[in-house]
């Protein structure tokens, strides 16, 4: 529904917006920020709204946002004003820009919704809606074969995904018999023994890894950087795919005590950080290096779910937010760079501070948070997860991982800020780079400052973060990230990865050339695997359309005769029942000669040879069987028979000359009618299969208690004496309504088909 | 052009009215009688039919009250109104409400029904009767 819906709107507005014209839909998130601050300054959380929606079902429209949600909330509305702000800079002057904007506000509501929601099943709504907008977004550029194969593979991934989440949802709502997540969690330490509980959770896993791009389901996730850059700065950065992160830790306090669970999040996090950080390495296009590192990051923080010691759920809260901090603002000043530079390629791209001083400052200040140095908010998420890694018992593999993915950032931060900026400018470029727009630079500038402000006053999100925290571990009781500060082990962490870190980016190029010819990671990465099993399902579709749509009537008809035959036959036999010869009764002259009508009609047609005549003993068939019902007793029934068979003959009739004319090298006369067996066989095997049935119907009672009711209602409550019309019109009125909506719909389907035929036959169109 | 058949030309001048006051008469009477506005619609579209097989589908079109896809959706928004009423009264949407209008001699009992019916008759004879006229009229465009 909302493809045409956005098709529509997107039409009405203006090919090409100005930026101050697009700047108008940051007006959406500006206010439902200003307005979740004040509310979160005022009430205190959690926040509960409940309204019944399909109360038969269990699915309610049931909210509650507690500090996990809040968290969320605040980075979906506060990032999302900035997003909007520098979309309306970036697109200005993009056809459909005004799309893009209606799309993204359309986002910012489906992601407020998935968040909040505390009905499983609205919830998955609302995830697959931002799956179904992200989908859009990604082909925003859809002239481009390379955005509309991005967009299929993110939507065929996260909703593909969405549905083994749903699975999973059904499961786990049936084990704990409620729909309501806090009611599960609350339910869940009864579900230890099920069963099925590990089926359930695997399918969650399933949903959340793709939703948030997890070995082996990343892959779409830096193919998905053919999106405009505010699109990947907001869905593919810092909201959308942290919804998978977001649903893990919602669900962390019921299962986080699982071996399962611990031991899946902890290994499937640690590989998708290695191989995220791997490939950084491999890549030239800046914006692909931060989309790979986005998987790095997001493999970390689901390690950090799956971590079982409560004091990971503050890095867990801390680390959410810091990302969102850094990466946004390095995402924007990727789209500065191409936007003023015209080139993303970091071998293209030196010395562009004396350009473009202003980006260089949001990247240098983005960059110290991401690298985790002293007084940045980066260096608090890191010092809060050696914290949580140094309680935790923790394999080796996933202490390892933190490490390299904490010296890769370093190494990616240095190549965004150094490497782009402050190098000697000796690169080749075509266009004379220039400084963007003030909508923008405020966004980076806006959000790297806040990375550092709340890195040199943590205390200004210290309550937001220890009620996120909370959420996700209620044991954890009141921290806050100050508490934990321990100065040793996080001044030797930082300075292991600051170490690590240089030594990578000193070697950047020539680890890029050595990982670069290790091509079978291309040819053997889940990448690859995806590529071949999308091929070989269009080979199958091809194949089987090959066998089925044959484009010969006769056949399709042979193929639905006797599936219809085969079928019902095997429902007669295996139902229980009576066989009843119908008992004699007399037959009147009328009934008996309509019936011969149709029984010549149709003797007739297996005798003609000329499509005109077969088409009029065919209409005999028709006009035979109408009169039937209308001696039968049934007048209205016979009215609608005479006027169908009337139409389609006259139509026939009159379109068949152009069939003829189309056939002009064929001979003149169809050949002579000649019986096949085959079909022989099955025309009688479905009379036969019909009339056994009719046997098997007049075995049955004939509960008249409709007919009762209809005739005893129809004057008294309807005004009308024709049971038939009244029942149309006005006792199944509503089915009536759909019937037409169906004809009309019909109408509207053919028409582009007719007009192709037109314009192939170089008609006017 | 095919060539034109005059006999039929001019009878179907005649016939063309008089096929469609007897499908709005069917219509009418369809809440006592046999008929309705399914039959009803059906014959306006044989009437269609037979007037493009005369005049060719462009002048059937242009006798049709609107083009067929607005036909079709203004019958599919009318019978949509006719329940209205109801609802708007807290009544279950599409229960029909009855009045009669006083006119002296006989009593005329009016009712949203109607309304409801007549969208059933313009959807059928616009949607079945565009596509009759699509098929005829692909027809013309060839010869």
């Amino acid at each position: 529904m909302i493809g045409p819906a956005v098709a529509a709107t997107g039409e009405l507005a203006p090919a090409t917006p100005s930026a101050r014209r697009l700047l108008g839909y940051a007006a959406l998130p500006l206010t439902l920020f200003a307005a979740l601050v004040a509310a979160l300054a005022s009430v205190p959380l959690p926040w509960s709204v409940h309204a019944a929606w399909v109360p038969s079902l269990g699915v309610d429209l049931a909210f509650h946002v507690d500090g996990l949600a809040a968290q969320m909330l605040l980075l979906i509305c506060g990032v999302g004003s900035l997003v909007f702000i520098y979309a309306a800079g970036y697109l200005a002057g993009t056809p459909r820009g005004g799309r893009a904007l209606l799309l993204l506000s359309l986002f910012l509501l489906a992601m407020i919704g998935a968040v909040s929601a505390d009905n499983l099943l609205l919830l998955f709504v609302f995830w697959e809606l931002t799956s179904v907008l992200s989908f859009l977004l990604v082909g925003f550029s859809h002239e481009q074969e390379k955005s509309r194969k991005s967009a299929q593979q993110a939507l065929l991934v996260t909703g593909g995904g969405g549905l083994f989440l749903l699975a999973g949802f059904l499961l786990l709502g049936d084990l704990a018999n409620t729909w309501s997540i806090r009611e599960l969690i609350a339910a869940a330490p009864h579900l230890v023994d099920e069963p099925l509980l590990p089926l359930a959770l695997g399918l969650v896993f399933v949903g959340t890894f793709t939703k948030s791009a997890q070995f082996p389901f990343h892959f779409w996730l830096p193919n998905a950087m053919a999106a405009p850059t505010p699109v990947s700065a907001y869905l593919h950065s810092a909201t959308m795919v942290k919804l998978g992160i977001y649903l893990l830790a919602r669900l962390d306090p019921a299962f986080g005590q699982l071996l399962l669970w611990d031991v899946v999040l902890v290994a499937v996090g640690s590989i998708t950080a290695l191989w995220g950080a791997l490939h950084t390495l491999r890549e030239r296009d800046l914006k692909r290096i931060l989309a790979w590192s986005t998987v790095a990051s997001l493999g970390t923080l689901t390690m950090l779910v799956g971590l079982p010691n409560p004091a990971a759920a503050l890095a867990v809260a801390s680390f959410l937010f810091a990302h969102a901090l850094y990466k946004a603002p390095l995402f924007f000043v990727v789209g500065n760079l191409d936007h003023g530079a015209g080139t993303r390629s970091i071998d293209h791209l030196t010395g562009m501070r004396r350009y473009m001083p202003w980006t260089a400052a949001a990247a240098a200040l983005a960059a110290l948070s991401m690298a985790g140095l002293p007084l940045s908010f980066g260096f608090v998420a890191k010092d809060v997860i050696t914290a949580a890694k140094a309680e935790a018992e923790l394999v080796a593999l996933a202490g390892h991982a933190a490490v390299i993915v904490g010296a890769v950032s370093v190494a990616v931060a240095a190549v965004a800020s150094l490497h782009v900026f402050w190098g000697r400018d000796n690169a080749s470029r075509d266009a004379h780079p220039h400084e963007a727009p003030w909508t923008m630079l405020l966004p980076p500038l806006a959000l790297a400052l806040l990375g550092l402000l709340f890195g040199i006053m943590p205390a200004t999100v210290d309550p937001l973060l220890a009620q996120a925290a909370q959420a996700m571990a209620p044991e954890l009781g009141a921290v806050t990230v100050e508490a934990s500060y321990d100065a040793a082990p996080v001044l030797t962490a930082l300075a292991l990865t600051l170490l690590f870190g240089g030594a990578i980016y000193a070697f950047w190029d020539g680890l890029h050339r050595t990982l670069e010819r290790a091509s079978w990671l291309d040819a053997y990465g889940p990448a690859a695997w995806y590529q071949r099993k999308l091929q070989a399902l269009s080979h199958i579709a091809a194949w089987h359309t090959r066998l089925l749509q044959h484009g010969l009537l006769d056949r399709y008809l042979l193929t639905v005769l006797a599936v219809v035959t085969a079928v019902a036959l095997l429902a007669l036999f295996l139902s229980a029942g009576r066989w009843q010869w119908p008992a004699a009764q007399g037959v009147s002259l009328p009934l008996a000669a309509a019936g011969a009508i149709a029984v010549a009609g149709a003797l007739a047609t297996l005798r003609a040879r000329d499509r005109f005549v077969l088409l009029l003993a065919s209409g005999l068939v028709g006009y035979g069987c109408a009169a039937l019902f209308l001696f039968a007793g049934a007048p209205d029934l016979a009215f609608t028979q005479f006027a169908v068979e009337t139409v389609f003959v006259v139509v026939a009739a009159a379109v068949l000359p152009e069939i003829r004319g189309r056939r002009a090298a064929a001979p003149a006369l169809p050949p002579p009618a000649r019986i096949e067996p085959l079909k022989l066989l099955v025309a009688v095997a479905f009379g036969t299969t019909l009339s056994l049935f009719l046997l098997r119907a007049a075995g049955l009672p004939f509960d008249t208690a409709l007919s009762e009711f209809f005739g005893a209602n129809s004057v008294p409550v309807a005004h009308g004496h024709n049971v038939v019309n009244v029942i149309i019109v006005d006792f199944r009125a509503l089915d009536t309504l759909g019937e037409i909506a169906v004809v009309a719909f019909a109408l509207l389907a053919a028409s582009p088909l007719f007009k192709l035929a037109r314009v192939g036959r170089g008609g006017t169109p | 052009m095919t060539p034109r058949a005059l006999m039929f030309e001019v009878a179907m001048r005649a016939l063309y009215p008089l096929l469609l006051a007897a499908s709005l008469w069917l219509l009418l009477r369809g809440h006592n009688a046999p008929g309705g506005g399914f039959v009803g619609g059906l014959v306006a579209v044989s009437a269609s039919a037979a007037y493009a097989i005369a005049f060719g589908a462009r002048r059937a079109r242009l006798r049709m009250p609107l083009g067929p896809p607005a036909l079709a959706a203004a019958g599919v928004l009318m019978a949509l109104a006719s329940g209205l009423p109801a609802a708007l009264l807290g009544l279950p949407f599409l229960t029909h409400l009855w009045t009669t209008l006083p006119l002296g001699v006989v009593d005329l009992p009016l009712s949203t029904v109607m309304l409801f019916d007549l969208g059933v008759y313009c959807c059928v004879w616009a949607a079945v009767g565009g596509y009759c006229l699509e098929l005829l009229g692909a027809q013309e465009h060839n010869t």
